[in-house]
């Protein structure tokens, strides 16, 4: 099939990445918020994908009615408390 | 057969598959998902029941166990051929598909590894993954990199076509048997089945960033790359008034770029969530999806969260609206009558209740667990099929291709789910 197409495209996806971590980078060092402020980080509502069940559902879900599966993010994020 | 779509999309989540929180507390969930849709035609519609079941433990200071298991019961109405008259082809069927899962983590004190596997088994499908992760957390905690790997060793029952090729092809009928002992062991029935590989690598790098007390933003990357049977070996297309088993590339890579962001609102005790994701694949199908979501605090245990979700996509290149496969044959050598590669518009709409219980000063909640979470969800899905080919060209239309058209609100989603920690 049309991998160069594909490869354009996957690029522009990667040059966004780039630019975004790029962003990021600069915007916060390590002290962006120091660990006495990350209360509301920490609140449930602040993770991403925090229900695993939810979000395999959704997927299955979709995957049944899009052709565009896959990397729709990951869980955790938030109050770096890992 | 509920198959490859839930298996590449399924690869691709188990390759984001979280890191267990090793030295949290252990825990038992438990979901039950309901998916019910309209279908045209004498046979009813499409119900869909999927239990999930998974317990993880600490195993020590350091070290984490986790199992699961799943099932799909799938029954209601398919369409065999691939025509500007679905509904004259709908058949019923129904189908069951199990899958387990375990895995082991091990965590410092900035990073976790994972490493797990899986397997999927159906009537027609056997499927088994492994998958690896890692994630670490940068100085000052507040940037956290995920990397993660997953590949699957798949199989799938096939007609045994022999030499046939393109346009003689046949599809399976639903009557054939296909030899399955286990996971492990497929075998082929000369003449009649044989099981052909479908291997998938995903890969994904996550970068998760705290830009504020309240501001935290993810970037995403995914990349994953099919190679093999990847047709549904059911589906005929009408070309050019023969009706052949569907034809689609033996390789298929992808790639998406997730970008999300959650606001936490301290004088509302509540947190607004936004996603963009844009996708494409060597196929020729490109997309992007759009989602925002407000969770708002009712009290000490209610927690309620809206949300909405676009999506749109184009089609593959050697998709063609019904009435042109039939007319003017294939594009190329491929032909297929499947809706995810057809352009189409996708919008959700829902809600989610929960109740939180965690224990206060050593009382336990409802005498036995630290936290319990009961969570309540119902998602409306509309549906908009959009052509593919010039309309004015097409006098049959697309309002008759698949068993779903023309239907404005054509699926819900009921979950009903129970979490605890103890």
């Amino acid at each position: 099939m049309d991998w160069r197409s594909f490869s354009k495209r996957a690029r522009g996806l990667l040059s966004g990445a780039a630019a975004l971590g790029l962003l990021a980078g600069a915007g916060c060092g390590r002290f962006a918020v120091r660990p006495s402020e990350k209360e509301h980080l920490a609140d449930r509502t602040m993770r991403f994908d925090a229900d695993p069940h939810e979000a395999a559902a959704d997927e299955h879900v979709l995957a049944n009615r899009e052709g565009a599966t896959g990397g729709r993010g990951t869980s955790g994020g938030g109050c770096g408390c890992n | 057969m509920i198959r490859a779509a839930h298996i590449a999309g399924l690869a691709g989540l188990a390759a984001l598959a979280p890191a267990m929180p090793v030295g949290a507390d252990d825990r038992i969930d438990l979901t039950t998902t309901w998916y019910l849709e309209r279908r045209r035609g004498p046979e009813g519609g499409l119900s869909v029941v999927h239990p999930q079941l998974d317990l993880e433990l600490d195993a020590g200071e350091s070290v984490a166990v986790a199992a699961g298991y799943s099932a799909d019961v799938v029954s209601g109405a398919t369409t065999s051929v691939y025509s500007v008259d679905a509904v004259s082809s709908a058949t019923k069927f129904d189908d069951v598909r199990h899958e387990a899962h375990a895995s082991l983590a091990i965590k410092g004190s900035r990073s976790a590894l994972s490493i797990g596997g899986g397997a999927a088994v159906e009537r027609d499908y056997a499927s088994i993954n492994l998958a690896v992760r890692g994630n670490v957390d940068l100085p000052g905690k507040n940037t956290n990199l995920a990397l993660s790997y997953n590949h699957h060793f798949d199989q799938v029952c096939d007609r045994d076509n022999g030499i046939l090729s393109g346009l003689e092809r046949r599809a399976l009928t639903g009557f054939e048997r296909c030899d399955l002992s286990s996971v492990l062991r497929v075998q082929d029935r000369p003449g009649e089945t044989i099981w052909r590989d479908l291997r998938i690598d995903t890969a994904q790098a996550t970068l998760t960033q705290n830009l504020s007390p309240t501001l935290v933003v993810q970037a995403g990357l995914f990349g994953q790359v099919l190679r093999g049977f990847q047709a549904n070996p059911y589906r005929r297309v009408r070309v050019s008034g023969v009706e052949p088993q569907e034809s689609v590339p033996d390789v298929r890579g992808r790639a998406a770029l997730l970008l999300q962001a959650n606001r936490f609102l301290t004088g509302l005790r509540a947190a607004v969530h936004g996603s963009a994701r844009g996708y494409s694949d060597t196929w020729g199908v490109s997309s992007l999806a759009l989602e925002m979501a407000y969770s708002q605090y009712a009290g000490d245990a209610l927690l309620l969260r809206v949300r909405g979700r676009v999506y749109q996509q184009s089609e593959a290149k050697f998709f063609k609206d019904a009435f042109f496969y039939d007319t003017e044959g294939p594009a190329g050598e491929y032909f297929t009558g499947d809706r995810e590669l057809a352009p189409i518009r996708n919008v959700l709409a829902g809600a989610k209740l929960s109740y939180i219980g965690i224990d206060e000063e050593g009382e336990s909640v409802w005498g036995l667990f630290d936290e319990v979470r009961l969570d309540l969800k119902a998602d409306v899905l509309l549906l908009d099929e959009l052509p593919a080919d010039t309309e004015s060209d097409n006098p049959a239309g697309i309002g008759g291709q698949f068993l779903s058209s023309g239907q404005l609100i054509d699926a819900l989603v009921l979950q009903l789910a129970l979490h605890t920690a103890f």
